[in-house]
């Protein structure tokens, strides 16, 4: 890379660079945080400087880091007369800015982060003007938007601050997201996302089917920065950021982003009829709306927002036009309007610092009081308005030029008479400017006393003004910069020599016409301000706020209406949307043909099948009832327990019938504190509804299954079954599976079951200090008790079934790697026997039986199926790999030992370990709900009795 | 290879175990971080591996494929395993200020680490009815996590959460049978080529149930009704952990299904998907418009956001899929820290409803840096990680000349920004309703820096992302292409194949 291209890199990334000194810096001071955002301000403008003869003789630098080239993207920079131009006015704008708000901000206000949103604002506009890369332009067009963003806002305080900076993010990001597309779109047309490539392959753009797509989706991007009509109205309201920031971002630089890229893109994309008539009618539309209502505007800053819409309409139309002529003075008023308007917004600042208020009708009379503003002031102001021997006049005619022999449509009038009358309205506002706030009597009730401001605040307008009037008797000194951006700007070599006097022409005569139009606007502008204001019309932040609240609103009610809170309608829509989808997937080609016959149904199957189905069916008529739904949902899960055992699968029929008991056992506990009827949450024609659903789920559900089984498959469980007692050393397939082919999805289960159990606990716990624990208290239980709670008959009868229990525990345990049973099961069958004991004598009584802490078992258990993985790691075998061995000890059969096992007894640990915590969560429910707890085996003690009859006799 | 895959998923295991047995002592929470740091440096480790030897596999219990279970990772895998780790040692270091010593006696930090492994588990998993098991495991996990605390808000919405998680876990074992039913088969890469024989209509029912199943884990339009109405009620710790990861397993799920099984008849699927995705886009990005507290806006956004990620595998172009794996990486360090960011601004300036906090960029500026550079990607502003993700789709989309689904997309990025805009203009700019100060030296040092170490430590790498695309998004296009072409992914779990 040349030195040249490192330098402009450098230019590139100064200000990022830089952005991070002054936020960091403030403790050092107001002027010393300005001093270290001036210095790579004025580095960048200086080495700008250093490259600019180059660029001037038509050389093009350029400078090229690969960042994604798989996107086609590269932070590749170039700088001709266009890019030049831009930069030299962002940073030279740039310190005088800086200048003025060191003196403009007060001590209240945060300056380290003012400058820091300055330094950022000023490295992505320079970012746009330097790019060779749209999509490097697009990632900066976005920054600018969001330094912006954080510019408008920067006096938080102010409601309007607030609003503009959300107003114009919203519209300049949505143009943006549009701009993206369109970039993409053009990138697609050429094969490159290099600009350069772009500029050059503008006949293959314009021939292109997507150029009109692109063309607007790019403009709509444009527009928006450029507050183009119908975009323009952000802008006035971005005014609610500090003088600086308008002056700066919404005069000078930002809001010229769109005309830049307009003027970027003109080989590219300009001289079509879409082009000419999309944005030359965009402009002149903008520039007359805009310049009318700034006639109109009291505001001071709102006046010089409308004014700089109207000027933007102005260059974009220029730009619309598609002429080389039109190209140089659209360039030439680039120029121009950056100095008399920033100018003018410092001028308006220092009013509004001075006189404490901005509104022109509490102004008038201020030359005495404000001379140097004044002059300052009337020099830019008469630029605008367009007067010879300032800068304004010479672009101003270049333009009327233009207009006088623009046809638009088939009327050759339609063009200079609109832009006649703009110019004469911006002749009226200027003036208007000039002598309502400076001219007249003074007055005695300004809200504050105003003078001149000191040096620091007026020197930099002052400069600014300099320049206009410069330009404005010696034009040709511009000549030279002229000539290179709008060279850039056309692609041609082009040679324009500005200079006062064009002759008689019809640019003359329009321009006299717009002066004393302007002059007689001016003296009737209190009647036409009356008529003005009493005259109805659409407010476009009305509409926009009205806008976006009818959307929110609209959005609030269908949120709403579809997030009711209510289960049954999420689970509808789940349902419908299921069933709807199965369905047309269901319904496409058509099916194979199935393989298999049917068999005939047997007669206990049927009886089954309906004893499943009447259950079933009447716990969804029941289910207000909940102690009988319980009932039945026992019922359904023996109905299929014992479609397990007909099917020949004990093991599942074992499991099934552990957990129906366990699970219904604990319902019903869990259901002695519930209300013990649902009340009626649905209406009849939503039960109607949700039947309907659901019999079409089940439906589908049964299609599906009965598709399936028509078919033959081929299964991996043959090869379980062939390698079941040759690898994992059982008999019993299903086991092996469970701990061995399959250990690891069982280490997970239990894991569920684990973290259930404390799930349950840490629920109850929660529970009993909240609202249900209070209700819980006050609910009375003594009516519907049985006076025996604890009956002598089932003690007895579970005293002895407990031995008896552990027994078979342990049995089912020890077979369960050959034969039906496992851990599983087994920590089922002794949970139950415990629960048991629970029923039979309370569970103070249990509780003070039990000698290890269900936490523990829980963590015990998974820890132990853990560790039997992690010990076929240590043994150098995969995780949970097993190893088995035979071991005889008389007087016992031989029996195996296999590492399953051991993982087995994790699961029976965990197993039961989460059963009796949940069975502990609901006791403490029952004794947070005052139940009286007995310590004996049962209520009524025989002992006692016994006693009492030998005292008796 | 075996332990590479297994350690991730033990590691937190064995954690949540460490703190289970010491939940009554401080030292708990500690243990959480350690463990979630040594998860970083496991997962780094298996991300090294993979991106050195391509996919690896293992097989637990050293049964072969595809009779046992397989773990296997590819770069998606890996990533995803990576990204969960630094969200797990965020959360973990948040956590110490975010979470009080009742919530840790009632097991907090075994719930946590056992959700970080059912996460992990389900990444590296390579075997579907394992998944499905990982799957239970960050259900039952994450309602703990959501009803500790027991505020009845919480328990109102976590009967929503997992009642409706519950019937998509349902779903998802009804589709696994019929699938097993078809093929005789649970190993993926075995139903890779398996499903070629069997009916291909009947397939594609089963392909709706698993997008369905998948769809309300991920929270797709119209299966998504369980997220907002649970994730603005818990603990922000947990808030974030959920709002980065568990919706993600959806789309990781969604992901790999629907490249590696279910794509016999794309024509269908994908084009339902592509609805689908357009859809979430659109009502989760209009919900969160007419949100007005803090926490719930985000928990909206996450649900058009997901729209996004399904955009990418419903168009199954490379450049899509590279950009559905990029959003789903950047997404959840961007989530998990806005959530991170919410807890802190409700805890120095009193809640989380917009129109009763503000105040917070004038008194705690810092808080404020930090919450523009994930709210900024989140709305897909250059140059942080959200815009490369929303661009990638972006020109997926025109690319194929999608042109309307490419309007949906920018659109929504559009009204995204509005939202970020009003947390931003209300939460940051307006002065606070009470006239409170939220300061955050209201915070002890110990609670400050637990707070603001890890939101810091996001948002430093949503800058890196933003910044340094490259590496990023060169890593997706591998992931990529491994996911459209599945060879290695097959050969890797079950051999070459004759």
């Amino acid at each position: 890379m040349s030195h040249e291209g490192t330098l402009l890199i450098i230019i590139a990334l100064l200000p990022f660079v830089g952005a991070l000194v002054p936020g960091v810096m403030i403790r050092a001071g107001r002027t010393a945080c300005a001093w270290f955002t001036a210095v790579p301000t004025a580095l960048a403008l200086i080495m700008l400087l250093i490259l600019a003869p180059d660029v001037m003789r038509g050389e093009v630098i350029q400078a090229e880091l690969q960042w994604m080239p798989q996107l086609g993207l590269s932070a590749s920079f170039f700088l001709d007369g266009l890019g030049l131009l831009f930069a030299c006015m962002i940073t030279g704008v740039g310190l005088l800015i800086i200048l003025y708000a060191r003196f403009y901000l007060s001590g209240d206000d945060p300056m380290g982060q003012f400058y820091t949103y300055l330094l950022l604002f000023q490295g992505a506009m320079l970012g746009i003007v330097l790019s060779d890369n749209i999509l490097l332009l697009l990632i900066f067009w976005e920054l600018t938007s969001l330094s912006s963003f954080l510019l408008i806002g920067y006096w938080k305080h102010l409601p309007e601050g607030r609003q503009g900076a959300k107003m114009a993010l919203t519209v300049t990001g949505a143009g943006g997201l549009a701009m993206i597309a369109g970039m993409l779109i053009l990138g697609n047309i050429v094969g490159s996302y290099n600009l350069t490539d772009i500029l050059q392959a503008g006949d293959q753009i314009k021939a292109s089917e997507w150029y009109l797509p692109a063309l607007i989706l790019i403009l709509l991007g444009v527009f928006t920065k450029s507050a183009q009509f119908p975009f323009h109205f952000w802008l006035p309201h971005a005014m609610a950021a500090p003088t600086p920031v308008s002056a700066y971002l919404h005069s000078a630089t930002m809001v010229k982003a769109g005309v830049f890229l307009m003027a970027r893109m003109w080989p590219a994309l300009a001289g079509t009829d879409a082009w000419f008539y999309i944005v030359a009618t965009t402009g002149l539309i903008t520039m007359v709306m805009g310049a009318l209502i700034a006639l109109f505007k009291d505001d001071l800053k709102a006046l010089l927002a409308f004014s700089t819409v109207s000027h933007l309409g102005l260059l974009t139309m220029l730009l619309g036009f598609g002429t080389q002529a039109a190209a140089v003075a659209a360039v030439f008023h680039i120029i121009n309007h950056l100095t008399f308007k920033a100018a003018l917004f410092m001028t308006a600042g220092i009013i509004d610092h001075e006189a404490h208020t901005r509104d022109i009708k509490r102004l008038g009379g201020l030359r005495h009081l404000m001379p140097i503003t004044f002059l300052i002031g009337t020099v830019a102001a008469l630029s605008m308005a367009g007067i010879p021997l300032f800068n304004g006049f010479l672009s101003k005619e270049m333009m009327l030029e233009e207009a006088s022999h623009t046809k638009w449509l088939d009327s050759y009038y339609v063009v200079p008479v609109l832009a006649t009358f703009g110019a004469l309205l911006s002749v009226a506002y200027s003036f208007r400017f000039i002598s309502h706030v400076f001219l007249g009597p003074v007055r005695d009730d300004y809200p504050s006393n105003p003078h001149d401001p000191p040096a620091g605040m007026w020197l930099a307008p002052a400069l600014l003004c300099t320049l206009v009037i410069v330009i404005g008797v010696a034009p040709f000194l511009a000549d030279g910069i002229v000539r290179a951006a709008a060279s850039a700007v056309t692609g041609a070599e082009l040679d324009p020599h500005l200079k006062i006097w064009h002759g008689v022409t019809p640019a003359l005569w329009m321009s006299i016409i717009a002066v004393l139009g302007g002059l007689v606007l001016l003296l009737l502008h209190r009647p036409l301000d009356k008529a003005w204001i009493a005259t109805p019309r659409p407010e476009a932040k009305a509409i926009f706020d009205a806008l976006i609240m009818s959307v929110v609103a609209l959005m609030r009610r269908i949120t709403d209406a579809t997030h009711n809170g209510a289960i049954s309608r999420y689970l509808a829509i789940f349902t419908v949307a299921s069933v709807a989808l199965g369905w047309i997937a269901y319904s496409g080609s058509g099916l194979s043909a199935p393989t298999r016959e049917l068999l005939p149904v047997p007669i206990v199957i049927a009886v089954g099948w309906v004893m499943l189905v009447v259950a079933t069916v009447s716990v969804v008529v029941m289910h207000h009832h909940r102690f009988r739904a319980l009932v039945l949902i026992g019922i359904i899960g023996l109905s299929i327990s014992a479609g397990f055992v007909y099917l020949s699968a004990p093991d599942l029929a074992l499991t099934q019938i552990s957990v129906e008991t366990v699970t219904i056992m604990l319902l019903l506990l869990a259901l002695h504190f519930l209300p013990k009827v649902t009340p009626a949450e649905s209406s009849g024609a939503m039960r109607f509804r949700d039947g309907i659903i659901a019999l079409a789920a089940g439906g589908g559900v049964g299609a599906l299954a009965y598709a399936f089984l028509m078919r033959d498959i081929e299964t991996i469980s043959d090869y379980h079954i062939a390698n079941s007692y040759e690898g994992g050393g059982g008999t019993n397939v299903v086991n092996v599976i469970l701990v061995d082919f399959r250990g690891y999805d069982t280490f997970g289960e239990i894991i569920v079951l684990g973290i259930a159990g404390l799930v349950i606990y840490a629920l109850m716990h929660a529970l009993l200090d909240g609202p249900a624990a209070r209700r819980l208290k006050n609910t009375d239980y003594t009516q519907d008790r049985s006076r025996d709670r604890h009956p002598l008959m089932m003690v007895v009868v579970t005293r002895v079934l407990m031995p008896i229990a552990v027994v078979v525990g342990i049995y089912i345990f020890l077979r369960g790697h050959n034969q039906p049973g496992g851990g599983f099961v087994a920590g089922l069958v002794i949970a139950i026997a415990l629960l048991m004991q629970y029923m039979a004598s309370g569970f103070a009584w249990t509780q003070e039986r039990k000698k290890i802490e269900y936490h523990t078992m829980i963590g015990l258990g998974v820890v132990i199926a853990a560790l039997t993985g992690v010990g076929s790691w240590l043994a150098g075998r995969p995780f949970l790999t097993s190893a088995y061995t035979y071991v005889h000890l008389p007087p016992i059969e031989e029996f195996e030992l296999a590492t399953a096992m051991l993982f087995d007894l994790g699961v029976f640990l965990t197993v039961l370990g989460a059963v009796m915590l949940m069975l502990y969560s609901l006791s403490r429910i029952a004794r947070s709900a005052g139940e009286t707890v007995n310590e004996a085996a049962m209520d009524y003690d025989p002992g006692e009795h016994v006693e009492d009859a030998k005292g008796g006799t | 290879m075996s332990w590479l895959l297994a350690l991730p998923i033990a590691i937190p295991f064995l954690t949540a175990v460490a703190t289970f047995l010491t939940r009554d002592m401080p030292v708990g929470r500690w243990l959480s971080i350690i463990g979630s740091a040594i998860l970083l440096a496991a997962s780094i480790v298996l991300m090294n591996t993979v991106l050195r030897e391509g996919v690896i596999a293992g097989q637990m219990g050293g049964w072969a494929a595809p009779f046992g279970i397989t773990l296997v990772a590819d770069l998606l895998s890996a990533v995803m395993v990576l990204i969960t780790a630094i969200v797990a040692v965020a959360v973990s270091i948040y956590a110490l200020a975010d979470v009080d010593e009742k919530m840790e006696r009632l097991g907090y930090h075994a719930l946590f680490n056992m959700l970080i492994a059912g996460v992990v588990g389900a990444f590296v998993t390579g075997d579907l009815f394992n998944l499905y098991v990982w799957f239970e495991v960050m259900l039952i996990a994450s309602f703990g996590l959501l009803v500790l605390g027991g505020r009845p808000e919480q328990i109102d919405g976590g009967v929503k959460y997992v009642a409706l998680n519950l019937v998509s876990t349902i779903m998802f074992l009804t589709g696994i049978g019929l699938l097993y039913g078809m093929t005789g088969t649970l190993n993926m890469a075995d139903l890779a080529s398996a499903v070629d024989t069997a009916d291909q209509q009947l397939l594609t029912v089963v392909a709706v149930l698993f997008m369905i199943a998948f769809g309300v884990k991920a929270a797709v339009f119209p299966l998504f009704f369980w997220l907002p109405a649970s994730y603005h009620t818990p603990a922000f710790s947990v808030s974030a952990v959920f709002a980065g990861l568990l919706t993600k397993v959806g789309v990781y799920a969604l992901l790999r299904m629907f490249t590696l099984v279910f794509d016999h008849d794309t024509a269908f699927t994908h084009t339902i998907l592509l609805w689908v995705a357009g859809f979430t886009m659109v009502v989760g990005v209009l919900g969160a418009a007419a949100q007005s507290d803090m926490r719930k806006i985000l928990s909206f956004h996450i649900v058009s956001q997901i729209g996004y990620m399904i955009l990418g595998l419903a168009l199954l172009t490379p450049l899509a899929i590279v950009g559905a794996v990029f959003y789903l990486v950047h997404h959840i360090v961007v989530k998990a820290n806005l959530f991170l960011i919410a807890g802190v601004a409700q805890r120095i300036a009193g809640g989380t409803e917009l129109s009763r906090i503000g105040g917070l960029y004038k008194s705690a500026p810092f808080l404020a840096v930090l919450f523009v550079i994930p709210a900024f990607s989140l709305a897909g502003f250059p140059p942080l990680s959200g815009f490369w993700a929303k661009f990638l789709l972006v020109k997926a989309t025109l690319e194929i000349e999608a042109w309307f689904i490419a309007f949906i997309a920018l659109a929504v990025g559009l009204l995204t920004i509005y939202s970020m805009t009003k947390i931003w203009a209300q939460a940051f700019w307006e002065p606070h309703p009470d006239g409170v100060e939220p300061k955050l030296s209201k915070l002890s040092t110990r609670e400050r820096n637990a707070f603001l170490i890890p939101i810091a430590g996001l948002a430093i790498l949503t800058v890196i992302i933003g910044t340094m695309p490259e590496p990023f998004v060169q890593f997706a296009e591998r992931s990529a292409a491994q996911l459209l072409d599945p060879t290695p992914y097959i050969t890797a779990v079950l051999g070459e194949q004759p």
